[in-house]
């Protein structure tokens, strides 16, 4: 099916989106006709070029927000600044995450703590400042980048799996809180994708993984970014607190 | 804009948005205290807040606005 303007008009925030599934996500949401705005830790060439690039194309906006997203601070100043210029935002995509692996005995508590930032209290503050304007606009699409890290019961996972079950359980919370107002909200948890977070990986547990899954492969980004388009779209309009596994059949 | 003038305005939000009658609108009310001053009806008051005074109120002021009081304090606070 064509995605030529499933989103035309529409404005996405899309957090980590400098690399892996996130640059994906940008990519394939401004060629279905999304303005963007693009939220990374750090400025760089290549994103900016990639930027220019897809408004030549597309003919759609794009803007750069700067922020680290363990910095409460930094979070809190950013958002504030973007709901004050009382634009619309329509879809909002908390990405960005931290891979952390390590047996129970082997995870430092700072280590879960850091985790538990990046993946879960950011995208609540961030999720609760956008909703402010996605209430008023009556009408939002969320779509929370879990993983079957915090769904199944992979040893090692203490940090990241945890922090990701929490961001999906908070996805199906929210969805039940905020449907009167017209917004969904929904996580995709995908297995092991190609992206730099799977080349941290060990081998034996990645090679485990895979040998789970009935594709016997990697994820591609671009599998995720399209049903990231599909649950942002109003094609999935009766979709709402669901995760969906994108795992090639575990 | 002008202390009486907020608190006026204020208390017709309250009203309004809680749908009570304003005579029961008095730095005495209370969040929780009265059944039509629930969770739900908070939010929505927060929201009617947020549109009638043209502010955007933090996360930490919502939690804290628990009094009708209170919610003067606060949105005084952002109108400064």
């Amino acid at each position: 099916m064509s995605n030529t303007k499933l989103l035309a008009g529409r404005r996405a925030l899309v957090t980590g989106a400098g690399k892996g599934i996130g640059a994906k996500i940008i990519d394939t949401f401004a060629a279905a006709g999304a303005h963007l705005i693009v939220c990374v830790r750090l400025p760089s060439q290549e994103l900016s070029d990639q930027l220019a690039a897809l408004e030549q194309q597309y003919g759609i906006q794009t803007e750069v927000i700067i922020f680290d997203l363990k910095n409460e601070s930094a979070i809190k100043q950013a958002m504030k600044a973007l709901c004050a210029r009382k634009i619309q935002v329509n879809i909002l995509v908390n990405n960005a995450g931290v891979a952390a692996g390590g047996l129970l005995g082997m995870t430092s508590l700072e280590t879960i703590k850091s985790s538990f930032q990046v993946n879960f209290f950011a995208p609540v503050l961030i999720t609760q400042y956008i909703t402010k304007l996605m209430i008023k606009q009556g009408q939002g699409s969320i779509i929370n980048l879990g993983s079957i890290a915090g769904l199944d019961n992979f040893p090692g996972y203490t940090a990241y799996g945890s922090s990701k079950a929490a961001l999906m359980q908070f996805t199906r919370i929210i969805a039940n809180e905020l449907a009167p107002h017209g917004i969904r909200v929904n996580s995709i948890a995908p297995a092991l994708i190609d992206t730099q977070m799977a080349q941290q990986m060990e081998d034996k547990a990645a090679t485990n993984m895979l040998g789970r899954s009935a594709m016997r492969r990697l994820g591609r980004p671009q599998e995720i970014a399209d049903l990231a388009l599909y649950l942002a779209s109003d094609q999935s309009s009766f979709v709402n607190g669901q995760i969906i596994r994108a795992d090639g059949g575990m | 804009m002008e202390s009486e003038l907020m608190e006026s305005k204020l208390k017709t939000i309250f009203a309004e948005s809680l749908d009570i009658d304003q005579s029961i609108v008095t730095d005495n009310l209370r969040y929780a205290e009265i059944p039509q001053w629930d969770s739900v009806a908070h939010m929505a008051l927060m929201a009617y807040i947020e549109v009638g005074f043209d502010i955007m109120i933090d996360t930490e002021d919502v939690i804290d606005m628990s009094s009708f009081e209170k919610a003067k304090q606060i949105v005084t606070k952002y109108l400064d």
